[in-house]
């Protein structure tokens, strides 16, 4: 089956995809646009891109990418700088690890899988922020940032199974 | 996600070190970020102007999107809504009868005292483009910034009351910090007693009363205002009315900080009154009627500097005298009880 992988410019496009999906998360997630009312923070949706590529393509979704991706969350959230990219930067270190069973997962699990991925990246921002400005901060909203994430990974991640299928494509030879 | 299309990379070795080397990257841009907070302050601001036509763009369809999604529940409820709507504008025309007619009556006052005009105010109508509702960030951004004379610190409202104040401004869009943000610290006064107290933001949806004087007790509902200390911000926006919660007072704010689409910057202009110097004329020495060490013209800083005032001598005493300490230590063995010996 030919993919877009296969052709020079379909290559180069190929290869951005995975972090201009990352970026557009980044934007998504700081829309002007209310979810509940703003009862819940936004989801973080540039976490699902970086989680799903890390998975099935780390070559195209490579640790530096992760850091840029979280210094763009840091840089539009309006967040000191360095926090989101250090906590994505240390769920994709844990992703990296144990990526035979993440990789391993499918259906419900796969959701679990993303949803452990959440955790570590709320878990690092949270302890990183309150080393920041060294005091307890409330962790309610972080848990409810980890629930809505984890919830939108469910559409979210049909649309990147859908493009990673017709435009990305699997694993080069050279991997 | 075992969907088939791919294979789990074996190449993993390959990606530690750049791991390792990426994660120290993020503790030095996380150290340098703390450090020099300005420089990435410049390139926030610079990156969002950049971004503004896109997050202009988006705004319209998401905001519509947004209406439609919250009018949905409202379709339910739409005669009593009305019903409720009508008493309420009923009960509004008499208030602004009544607002008419005091705001009248105390100019009429404020001439008559001769009392200093209320500061000037000036304000800027900017849209909100971007909003950051995150764990520990309550911020938005706005789509006015220096070239619209927005500067840092400046109150930023909309038609209900208070949303927050401008800490970071671009050549055409603005951050607003809102007052439920962990950084917030607003001085506020609460009425009818005019209690001085801190708002706190803590990332929930009500501030918190902080710095209240021991053994206030303030009733719930009432109103908070800005109180103007500190020359941040003019006094008397509203901001909300008290809510008793456990030990705790908390505010629940007027303006609705997640739906706000419109806001007002205002622009405070007014002087702050500073008190004059101490000159040695008004030193505890001269105001408890003694001489002045020194004999400084009165008139030197163009002050008319009033004489102390008269001190009340009793009588078959002879009024005190710079000149006094050496009789000063006799006086009390004189007037002693002679049951204490």
């Amino acid at each position: 089956m030919e993919r877009l992988g296969g052709f020079g410019n379909g290559k180069l496009m190929a290869s951005i995809i995975p972090v201009l999906f990352g970026l557009l998360g980044v934007v998504l997630t700081n829309l002007p646009f209310s979810v509940l009312s703003g009862i819940v923070p936004a989801p973080m949706y540039a976490l699902m891109p970086i989680y799903y590529w890390c998975l099935v393509r780390p070559d195209l979704m490579s640790p530096v990418w992760a850091f840029l991706i979280g210094i763009a969350h840091d840089m539009i959230s309006g967040e000191p700088p360095g926090i989101w990219a250090a906590a994505f930067v240390a769920t994709y270190a844990v992703i990296d690890k144990q990526r035979d069973a993440f990789a391993g997962l499918s259906g419900f699990g796969a959701i679990l899988g993303f949803a452990t991925a959440a955790l570590v990246t709320c878990a690092s921002h949270y302890v990183i922020y309150c080393f920041y400005r060294w005091q307890f901060l409330p962790v309610t909203n972080e848990i409810k940032e980890f629930a809505v994430t984890s919830i939108l990974y469910i559409p979210v991640v049909v649309v990147l199974a859908s493009v990673h299928r017709r435009f990305v494509g699997p694993l080069r030879s050279e991997f | 996600m075992g969907n088939g299309t791919w294979r789990i990379s074996r190449a993993r070795g390959r990606a530690h070190l750049p791991l390792a080397v990426v994660g120290a990257l993020a503790v030095i841009v996380i150290l340098f970020g703390k450090a020099q907070s300005t420089l990435f302050d410049r390139a926030r601001t610079g990156l969002v102007d950049w971004m503004r036509p896109a997050l202009v763009a988006t705004r319209a369809p998401i905001e519509t999107m947004d209406r439609w999604l919250g009018s949905i529940g409202s379709v339910f409820w739409l005669y009593q809504e009305n019903l409720r709507l009508k008493e309420e504008n009923a009960r509004l025309k008499q208030w602004h009868n009544t607002a008419q007619v005091l705001n009248e009556r105390l100019k009429r006052y404020q001439l008559l005292l001769n009392a200093v005009p209320d500061p000037a105010l000036s304000s800027v109508v900017a849209r909100v483009i971007g909003r950051s509702n995150h764990p520990f960030l309550s911020t938005m951004i706005i789509d006015a910034g220096k070239a619209n004379g927005v500067k840092p610190g400046q109150a930023v409202v909309d038609q209900r009351g208070m949303i927050g104040r401008v800490y970071l401004t671009g050549e055409h869009t603005s951050w607003v910090i809102l007052l439920t943000d962990l950084n917030s610290r607003i001085p506020v006064s609460i009425e009818p007693n005019t209690d001085q107290a801190i708002m706190t933001g803590d990332n929930s949806p009500m501030p918190l009363i902080e710095t209240l004087a021991r053994g206030v007790e303030l009733k719930a509902d009432a109103q908070v205002v800005t109180s103007g200390d500190g020359d941040i911000l003019p006094a008397g926006l509203p901001i909300g009315v008290i809510v008793k919660e456990g030990g705790h007072y908390r505010v629940a704010l007027f303006a609705d900080q997640t739906t706000a689409q419109d806001v007002e910057i205002v622009d405070f202009k007014h002087k702050p009154e500073y008190p004059p110097a101490v000159i040695k004329q008004e030193l505890p020495v001269t105001a408890a009627g003694l001489a002045p060490a020194a004999t400084a013209p009165l008139n030197d800083r163009n002050q008319v500097v009033k004489p102390p005032p008269p001190v009340y001598v009793p009588p078959g005493q002879k009024p005190a005298t710079p000149v006094a300490p050496a009789a000063t230590p006799a006086q009390p063995a004189a007037n002693a009880d002679p049951g204490d010996q």
